[in-house]
């Protein structure tokens, strides 16, 4: 604590020019939370892992997001070479931006096998991700799936209506452009490389990676200037379970 | 209880339906108290808890896939916990599927969750 922050402290009646927020915090101690602290104990104590996995894993639960994956794409759109390595050697362009898919282990994730292919859309073809038979996802480059991305509702209509759900998330094909959909599984994962948009001539990178938001990257949004921000779903439950 | 063979969603666990009607989500907590993180504080342990799951768990004497593991979220969340957002239906979802597998007793939970409660509360 500094001089200026320990007189503060106790000052707490005055005026000043320095104002500290402090964002709000839930303060009511929840079920759920308490849950999740009883059910990871008892699974220690039981030995289904230890402590030190955990932490592990979490540690890269909490690091991992977006962030490199729009790196790798937006630099891909600035350096000829570098998209040509992304395209053939997905893992080598991922360490360039920092990400290893070795990570946490040494073998990867326990979900996620060190095989990842990056779709390049062209002018003809928009490529799109789907994990239809759970939820695989290229989360070391891209971070946690979105919650629509898990739902049985999307995993089964984007390989057989590709085109209606697209429009759901309000991208609307052109018919002379092949969609393709790419089905993840646990030995394999994808990412699209979208089209550089138009309106962007002269950007750097940081401006590029801006408009790379992860709906791009799985093939639900096309980059656009001025969007950095991903499409907010509604997630319904499906119309026919799969109890049915 | 194992319930080896029997769909999880035909099993009721008291404990998990009473958290579940509580319904302390977080969409609720944080609208409560004007918090903008959209998920939990306690999202990234259970991510850690799932992984570390799913490399333990499926080639042992319990296995339990990563697969399973999905598939049993899936179903649990539109049929016993259907009223529950995402990532509480995760997290009741993988207790339900331990219990049903006789992983973790039920008596055993309650008691570990006041413990834990009242820990918390100190």
């Amino acid at each position: 604590m500094t001089e200026h922050d320990h007189n503060h402290d106790h000052n707490h009646n005055h005026d000043h020019d320095h104002d500290r927020t402090i964002k709000p915090m839930v303060d009511e101690i929840t079920d759920f939370e308490v849950l999740e602290i009883a059910l990871r104990e008892l699974c220690i104590e039981k030995g289904l892992f230890t402590a030190a996995e955990h932490r592990l894993f979490t540690e890269f639960a909490e690091q991992i997001g977006p962030t490199p994956a729009a790196r790798l794409v937006a630099r891909a759109w600035l350096d000829p070479d570098f998209k040509r390595l992304a395209l053939t050697d997905a893992l080598a362009a991922s360490k360039q931006v920092g990400v290893d898919w070795l990570e946490p282990t040494g073998f990867g994730t326990p979900s996620d096998f060190v095989a990842f292919k990056i779709l390049e859309n062209t002018p003809a073809v928009h490529n799109v991700i789907v994990c239809a038979l759970c939820s695989c996802y290229p989360r070391p480059i891209l971070g946690n799936s979105p919650e629509w991305y898990r739902t049985p509702n999307y995993r089964r209509r984007i390989v057989r209506w590709p085109r209606q759900v697209l429009s759901e998330f309000g991208l609307v094909l052109p018919d002379d452009v092949e969609v393709r959909v790419e089905d993840s599984n646990q030995k394999h994962r994808f990412m699209v490389m979208p089209l550089r948009p138009e309106g962007t001539d002269g950007w750097t990178e940081d401006q590029l990676a801006e408009i790379i938001t992860r709906d791009c990257l799985i093939g639900v949004a096309l980059p656009t200037p001025g969007v950095t921000t991903n499409i907010i779903t509604k997630t319904r439950p499906a119309i026919r379970p799969i109890a049915n | 209880m194992s319930t080896a063979g029997v769909p999880p969603e035909s099993v009721t666990v008291d404990t998990l339906e009473q958290i579940a009607r509580r319904n302390q989500t977080w969409s609720v907590m944080a609208d409560k108290y004007g918090v903008e993180n959209p998920v939990p504080p306690w999202k990234t342990s259970l991510d850690g808890m799932c992984d570390a799951i799913d490399r333990s768990c499926a080639g042992d004497d319990m296995g339990f896939t990563f697969k399973d593991r999905r598939d049993e979220e899936d179903a649990l969340s539109v049929t016993r916990y259907a009223d529950l957002p995402y990532p509480e239906n995760q997290l009741v979802a993988l207790a339900h599927s331990l219990v049903t597998r006789g992983v973790i007793d039920e008596a055993e939970l309650r008691r570990r969750l006041d413990a834990v409660r009242a820990r918390l509360e100190a």
